[in-house]
């Protein structure tokens, strides 16, 4: 084990999968030359040299496109889209390409491809650079959505998508990249999909959260827990396929979920996680499911009005003690 | 200025009361003290006045609405005003003086995500990690909004039905709990998990509770507050307070010839100043017995006590509850500090508060803290039975009705007087040699009854 950041986890994914697999490639804006628009992609031309690690053109749907296509012959490409903003311009290729050709070749061509980019509010990027896009792509069948939170789940969890025969998504954080944390050194050591991570045990409330607001959850916690009030916060990792019973064990222990996450509260991993919890645990739930959302409005400018848009540790605190019938 | 008009605490224990009649109606002018309505409350129908004046602009909860402790009930206003801020959402404001559109002036509980996703939220910077691009000044705190606390919501009446999360219907379920008996404090009166917290494992009617009512077969008589009362304490009861029994067999000949004098001397001695007077006072075998039972209690005063987890309280005061019938239940009005009452006035407070009783107009002070109690069914020809205590209460006595039997006397069978006496004892409190030292003291007063007028 090593103490790494976030970034250096996801860089050593990358780095041992393209060691162990040379069918294994890199491609999107600034990877190379520039060392990566987030400095993920650190020493990795120098490492590969440039026909495994690609400076592509400002152009997504042509390099997703190519992609997709370099997949469905055989290689493994990892596609970095600056953020997953910019994804909008690919989407077409996500949607109607990477999640549907498998399907629709009958199982002759398989897309073993990796797109993975910063997601959700930053600081004051404004209003189309601040989506929370993975619940566009959680709603497409054909695509597993990774959202990891800590540095350890981050490698361990794209380097099992990376070896993943079906189109997976990454989604990073920008204010995640300098987070530190424990990180296997072992090339061998993964972390499945499809399995949550209880990351603090309690027994007043369940917080179900993933990527970066699972530690705002957490600082939430910290202040519930000084006015006696336990919070047990479930990270979800991955939100497709989603671990629903570690959701539901919870829920079973607490008696109350309260759903936090960056995103339109309209629809989306919130409503979805929310509507399996009320049909398989309704027996369990003492008091109406609370979700803590991005508010439903485009993402201001303005530094204060950006704070007052994307979910805090107090509005969490808030909706546990909703949940407590405390408020 | 118009205002809304809040259901009172009209009971120390009151959480809701049923509206039962209003006796102002939309448009009517009010007075300050005016009778505004009639409500049942867990004790007893009690009056709701105004405390100020005006006109009755608007009637929000329709009569016989089960209504929560502050919900609000009406508007109070000079007509013509506009009202419609004070209207809450889903009523119109049809009443007088309602021009603008209805404008909801309290908003439903933030649940939904939507709703919750769009409250502002505190702001303290988050300890984010900082971004590898440029520096950017750190997003301060924003101003809190306050939110709107979510009692304040609007309290419908629940109209007799059951608000329960799943969770609490899933342990009623499994513990076998009548959800009819437990108060909500959630929203709406919901019943949440904490409220189960004091209600004790299995209640033995669940076989009962657990009955689905069948439209062919069944009659269904809604749950009346005063049922709900009854079920809830007498359950409690049974359930928490150890109940054990002593009976005893007095001779009542004594008692009914000593009462028979009493009435007769009551009659004769009554002023006869014309029509003025109303029937000369008479006594009743159960008032003799309320006395006989108050000396006895001062003898063993470890009779007269309650248990509390602390300590036992030993009472100084001798307030007795009676049982009394009433067409749909009982209520337990209490003759205070009989021990130090003539007969005579037992038996006027009795009469009293049996017919104030009858007409719901008794006050809740007036059937709470009694320290022993009297429950007689002699009068329904039942021979002896065994009462259920009414706690905090220690005990309580359950009287039969004298019975015309042969008696041995003297070594022969003679026509005699007898009365079933068994007292139900909360054996946390009284054991069973300090119970039966209490029935020989009232035994004593009982075929020695003269004491009784003398002391």
């Amino acid at each position: 084990m090593s103490t790494i950041r976030y970034r250096e986890a996801l860089r050593q994914a990358m780095i041992e999968e393209m060691e162990k697999d040379d069918r294994v490639f890199l491609m999107g804006e600034e990877v190379g030359y520039y060392q990566g628009a987030y400095k993920v992609s650190e020493g990795m031309l120098e490492r590969f040299g440039p026909q495994r690690v690609i400076d592509a053109p400002i152009a997504e749907g042509g390099f997703a496109g190519i992609g997709v296509g370099a997949a469905m012959v055989g290689l493994r490409p990892i596609i970095e889209f600056m953020t997953w903003n910019f994804s909008a311009v690919a989407f077409d290729q996500i949607l109607s390409n990477a999640s549907k050709i498998r399907q629709m070749s009958g199982a002759q061509f398989t897309v073993p491809i990796v797109f993975r980019a910063p997601n959700g509010s930053a600081a004051q990027v404004g209003a189309q650079h601040s989506h929370a896009m993975e619940h566009f792509y959680a709603h497409m069948p054909g695509l597993k959505i990774i959202a990891p939170a800590m540095p350890a789940d981050a490698k361990g969890l794209l380097k099992t998508a990376i070896r993943d025969d079906n189109p997976v998504l990454c989604f990073e954080s920008e204010t995640l990249y300098s987070v530190k944390g424990e990180v296997s050194d072992d090339p061998d050591h993964t972390v499945p999909m499809g399995v949550a991570n209880v990351v603090r045990e309690g027994k007043s409330a369940t917080v179900i959260a993933w990527s970066r607001i699972v530690h705002v959850a957490l600082e939430a916690a910290k202040t519930l827990e000084k006015e006696g009030i336990d919070v047990e916060v479930v990270d979800l990792r991955s939100l497709r396929p989603l671990d629903i019973d570690t959701v539901l064990a919870s829920v079973a222990k607490t008696h109350r979920a309260v759903i936090a996450g960056e995103g339109w509260p309209y629809g989306g991993v919130g409503a979805e996680v929310s509507d399996r919890i009320q049909r398989l645990a309704f027996d369990e739930l003492d008091a109406p499911i609370e979700r803590v959302q991005t508010m439903d409005v485009p993402m201001p400018y303005n530094a204060k009005l950006e704070q007052l848009v994307i979910p805090q540790a107090a509005g969490i605190a808030e909706a546990v003690k909703r949940s407590l019938y405390l408020q | 200025m118009a205002k809304l008009l809040e259901m009172p605490k009209l009971s120390p224990t009151m959480t809701e009361g049923q509206l039962t009649v209003w006796h102002k109606k939309e448009g009517d002018a009010v007075g300050v003290d005016d009778l505004l309505a009639e409500v049942e409350t867990d004790k007893a129908t009690m009056e709701f006045r105004s405390f100020d004046k005006g006109t009755l602009l608007k009637v929000l909860v329709p009569t016989g609405s089960l209504v929560l402790l502050g919900q609000p009930v009406a508007i109070l206003g000079t007509p013509g005003e506009d009202i419609s801020k004070l209207v809450p959402a889903g009523q119109g404001a049809t009443g007088q003086g309602a021009t603008a559109p209805t404008a909801p002036a309290l908003k439903p509980p933030s649940g939904t995500g939507q709703a919750s996703a769009t409250q502002p939220q505190a702001v303290p910077a988050q300890a984010a990690p900082a971004a590898p691009r440029e520096p950017r000044e750190p997003a301060p705190a924003a101003p809190r909004e306050p939110r709107e606390p979510a009692p304040a919501a609007p309290r419908e009446p629940r109209d007799g039905r059951v608000y329960a999360s799943p969770y609490v219907r899933k342990i009623a379920r499994e513990r076998e709990i009548d959800l009819g008996v437990v108060s909500g404090s959630g929203p709406r009166g919901r019943i949440v998990a904490r409220d189960l917290e004091t209600v004790p494992a299995s209640a033995p009617s669940s076989a009962i509770h657990a009955l689905a009512p069948r439209a062919d077969s069944d009659e269904v008589r809604p749950l009346s507050m005063m049922r709900k009362t009854i079920a809830r304490r007498l359950t409690e009861s049974k359930q928490t307070v150890p109940h054990f029994y002593l009976a005893i067999d007095v001779d009542a000949a004594p008692i009914s010839r000593i009462r028979e004098q009493i009435n007769d001397d009551l009659a004769a001695g009554a002023p006869r100043n014309g029509a003025a007077e109303a029937s000369p006072p008479k006594v009743s075998v159960n008032d003799l017995l309320i006395k006989a039972c108050a000396i006895a209690l001062g003898r063993v005063p470890e009779c007269n006590a309650s248990f509390t987890p602390e300590a036992i309280l030993i009472h100084r005061r001798v307030d007795i509850s009676v049982a009394v019938a009433i067409p749909d239940g009982l209520v337990t009005p209490v003759v205070r500090q009989a021990d130090k009452k003539s007969i005579v006035t037992i038996a006027h407070e009795v009469r009293d508060l049996a017919a104030r009783a009858k007409a719901k107009k008794l006050r809740p002070e007036e059937m709470t803290d009694g320290t022993f109690g009297i429950s007689n069914l002699g009068m329904f020809g039942i021979d002896s039975f065994a009462a259920v205590i009414n706690p905090p209460e220690g005990a309580i006595l359950a009287v039969g009705k004298i019975r015309e039997e042969p008696v041995v006397w003297e070594g022969t069978v003679v026509p005699g007087q007898r009365l079933a006496l068994t007292l139900s004892c909360d054996h946390r409190v009284v054991d069973g040699a300090v119970g039966a030292r209490f029935l020989a003291e009232l035994r004593g007063l009982i075929e020695r009854p003269t004491q009784m007028l003398v002391y």
